[in-house]
């Protein structure tokens, strides 16, 4: 190291593209930046998608893992998170298709939302509003809540919205009014 | 695909948007006693900032509508919190996985004497965009390296990402220099050419920071 200051700059300083190319190269640090960049908002993600924070952990564990080994393959036409993104809805989908049908409501006491969310500082109504909440999400059909979540949970725009989910921003703008609808109705007694 | 779609229509006159207005209609939308239909008023306050027209201001069906949405994003807000130690732990369990399945790339010629010593690309690669990296104002993106003929030889080449403080060619000749004295004297590797190709430019501000949920309408 002959110039500049001696000493690289931190990979964390560097952007989503440089990162994935350097871990497309086989650079497993470079990738490591990536997961700890974006694994908080895909937990969050797939928490919401599933229902769970132990399905939710395993599908985002699979969507990086399958991430590492398309990268080769990946040509970086779509932002690294938007194609991160997409992997992890993608899984969330096919963990949930192949899962049981849930139970009648009524069978079940209280709903494992407690454990996928829970944030201790909420006040008890806060806590059985996130609840009512996470059943409701539970119930609407999977590309009306991977729309509703990636909207109002990640706050993303249409168009990126759009393109995690495969479709075109009119279809999200149904999904979000039909999720939003039910979803409502089902939070009004909580209001 | 409707990508021009944006979901920031251009204002239009107030009181000239009837519930009909809207070019694709939502078969199943909702129209509210006023008249407005329920998707656009939710359409309206999704924007930023949100469109504020004298009619959903006074309306009190539309003002319903808006508070029965602000319920849901406050409620939606609870649905974020992620627990850090179990975030660390699926970032390790990742990347023991990501590790044990290291792509090494071929194996290189180290410039020893009985030319017996061989490095993975994945690790000669890791070094020398390091030293890319000490050119304040470059960063380094691909680095491929061959073998270059029968010898030790070994032939370089990166993508790089530039600042424009500097003419190109001489911030390229100093990452080549920087990248010719580490593969020497760090890794002990015969380094022929190191072809540089500038990819993008370097912007000095920091890397975006990670969505954040929009402001809700209310408050």
């Amino acid at each position: 190291m002959t110039e500049g200051t001696g000493v690289p700059p931190p990979l964390c300083d560097l952007p989503d593209r440089l990162l994935a190319v350097r871990a497309a190269d086989g650079d497993e640090d470079s990738f490591a930046v990536l997961v700890r960049r974006h694994s908080r908002p895909l937990l969050a993600l797939a928490s919401c998608m599933l229902g769970s924070v132990q399905d939710a952990e395993d599908a985002v564990q699979d969507a990086f893992v399958s991430a590492w080994r398309r990268l080769p393959e990946y040509h970086h036409r779509a932002e690294f998170r938007t194609w991160m993104y997409r992997i992890t809805v993608n899984r969330c989908l096919t963990l949930r298709s192949r899962r049981p049908p849930p139970l009648p409501l009524d069978a079940v006491p209280e709903p494992a939302a407690g454990d996928a969310w829970s944030a201790p500082e909420l006040t008890a109504e806060q806590a059985a509003a996130a609840a009512a909440l996470a059943r409701a999400l539970g119930e609407l059909e999977a590309g009306q809540r991977a729309c509703w979540v990636l909207c109002e949970v990640r706050g993303l725009p249409y168009k990126e919205i759009a393109e995690m989910t495969h479709t075109n921003e009119q279809t999200v703008r149904g999904r979000l009014y039909r999720a939003r609808r039910s979803l409502q109705e089902a939070m009004t007694p909580w209001r | 695909m409707a990508l021009d779609d944006s979901h920031a229509r251009p204002p239009g006159p107030p009181g000239a948007e009837g519930p009909g207005e809207r070019e694709r209609p939502l078969t199943d939308d909702e129209v509210l006693a006023c008249g407005r239909s329920l998707s656009q008023v939710w359409e309206e306050a999704q924007e930023t900032p949100p469109t504020a027209d004298p009619h959903t201001l006074s309306c009190s069906r539309c003002g319903e509508a808006l508070a029965a949405l602000a319920a849901l994003r406050a409620a939606a807000r609870t649905l974020r919190a992620v627990d850090p130690p179990r975030l660390r732990a699926l970032a390790d369990r990742v990347m023991k996985t990501v590790r044990s399945e290291a792509r090494f790339g071929r194996l290189l010629p180290l410039a020893d004497p009985d030319q017996n010593l061989r490095i993975t690309e994945s690790a000669a690669a890791k070094a020398l965009r390091q030293a890319a990296d000490t050119i304040p104002g470059a960063r380094a993106g691909a680095c491929r390296l061959a073998p270059a003929g029968q010898g030790p030889g070994v032939g370089v080449t990166m993508t790089l990402v530039a600042a424009l403080d500097l003419p190109l060619p001489e911030r390229a000749d100093r990452v080549r220099h920087s990248v010719l004295s580490a593969a020497g004297r760090a890794l002990g590797m015969a380094v022929t050419t190191v072809d540089i190709t500038v990819v993008d430019v370097l912007t000095p501000s920091p890397p975006p920071p990670l969505a954040q949920p929009r402001p809700s309408s209310e408050g």
